[in-house]
């Protein structure tokens, strides 16, 4: 095969490969796009969230077998509160544990006490637009901790996918480059548009705080 | 509406040059979000030595925006102020600019003034940027001129974005030959999509 004959058939699945991970990514663009409106747009009426919240405490009965670990007690709690989610903030005592558990949309806020076997669950829910909200920033990762992990399995599979779609805009940015390369004759104002884009994006990143 | 593909690709190309930069801006901090345990054992924040050193009349007698903002005027430091921290004895708030990070404490009696300052880098810049407006402290966002230009700026993206995808949508409806292929495309992405939805949200 010839560079030539080469560069031709790269450059031709080059524009498939950005016509079809385009078109695999496009709901995953909507719904980070217009969530990431919400979130700078807090003010819009239609997508008010907090306001419309739902709060529930409930009385919680949980029985903790004596010479359980810590992950053990969690397990057991959660077996036994039939909840899933992502745990932050466990505060545990020799008496006593803190925690909460949420998925995007839902947060509950647990105490439970080993000796009475008895505790309190507060649970908030959100509207569908604070779950889109909460769906765009749902990574798992801790503020106080860059270095621990997510611990819920859906949290490590949204994170990816969350990673998958930013690895397919990549392509999609660098593959247009390509495109618009080989067609530039025709299109001598991608030049231009190209460099302003670089330019613009340039000073917010590097130049502004030299 | 095959008369409208030509001018379709002449903006979809042109837009999705011109917006190429920021999405990749975006996308790179959604790696740097996601990993940020990673990065920081690879290209760790930069602390800078401390500055002490003192103001002399600092107006008090304002909002603590106008307080900040005349702080930072005297210290000749630029930024976004992100949040005001304000009680009888101190003031203290972060000025952010993408990729740098500048603490200012301020004792109110003796108006002694305590800088610390992050380097954050490239990378974590991009991650501000991401973040930016945002919704937390709406009531002072965009006290500096680059976070007004960034607010329409992130917007302006989106909405181009919006648009690429769709104008995307029809360019490939007029390829005959990319027609099964492209479905497949759409199909199993709506598959995956609402599956991942339908799991994550219970």
């Amino acid at each position: 095969m010839t560079y030539q004959t080469l560069i031709k058939k790269l450059t031709y699945s080059n524009r498939r490969l950005h016509i079809h991970i385009g078109l695999f990514l496009v709901l995953f663009i909507w719904l980070f796009s217009f969530s990431g409106l919400l979130l700078n747009h807090g003010n819009w009426k239609f997508a008010s969230f907090w306001d419309e919240r739902k709060e529930k405490t409930t009385e919680i009965v949980v029985s903790i077998p004596a010479g359980l670990d810590s992950i053990q007690i969690m397990k057991t709690i959660f077996s036994q509160l039939k909840i899933a989610g992502e745990v932050n903030n466990v505060k545990m005592t020799t008496d006593s544990v803190d925690f909460s558990v949420a998925y995007p949309g839902h947060v509950s806020n647990i105490h439970a006490d080993f000796k009475t076997g008895t505790g309190i669950q507060k649970e908030l829910s959100y509207n569908v637009w604070g779950k889109l909200r909460t769906l765009h920033t749902f990574n798992g990762a801790n503020r106080g901790n860059a270095d621990v992990e997510p611990n819920w399995l859906l949290t490590r599979v949204w994170r990816f996918s969350m990673d998958a779609i930013a690895v397919g805009l990549i392509f999609l940015s660098v593959s247009s480059w390509i495109m618009w390369y080989k067609i530039r004759q025709n299109y001598p104002w991608g030049y231009l548009v190209l460099i302003v884009g670089f330019a613009l994006a340039g000073w917010f990143v590097i130049l502004l705080k030299l | 509406m095959k008369k409208y593909y030509p001018p379709v690709r002449t903006l979809h190309l042109y837009i999705g040059l011109f917006v190429s930069p920021f999405v990749l801006i975006f996308s790179v901090s959604v790696l740097v979000l996601n990993h940020a345990g990673y990065l920081n054992s690879v290209m760790p924040v930069k602390v800078l030595p401390v500055i002490k050193t003192h103001l002399d009349k600092i107006p008090y007698d304002t909002s603590d925006l106008q307080t900040a903002k005349a702080i930072i005027q005297k210290l000749e430091i630029k930024g976004e102020i992100d949040f005001i921290s304000q009680n009888d004895d101190h003031i203290s708030f972060p000025v952010t600019l993408p990729g740098e990070i500048t603490k200012i404490e301020v004792n109110k009696h003796t108006n002694d003034v305590l800088i610390t300052r992050d380097e954050d880098g490239v990378f974590r810049a991009t991650n501000y940027l991401h973040k930016m407006p945002g919704p937390h402290n709406t009531t002072i966002r965009g006290n500096a001129t680059f976070m007004k230009i960034w607010r329409v700026l992130a917007d302006t993206v989106v909405y181009l974005l919006l648009f690429l995808s769709a104008s995307g949508i029809f360019l490939w409806y007029f390829l005959k030959a990319e027609r099964k292929l492209g479905w497949l495309a759409i199909i199993s992405g709506a598959i995956i999509f609402t599956g991942l939805l339908l799991f994550i949200l219970g």
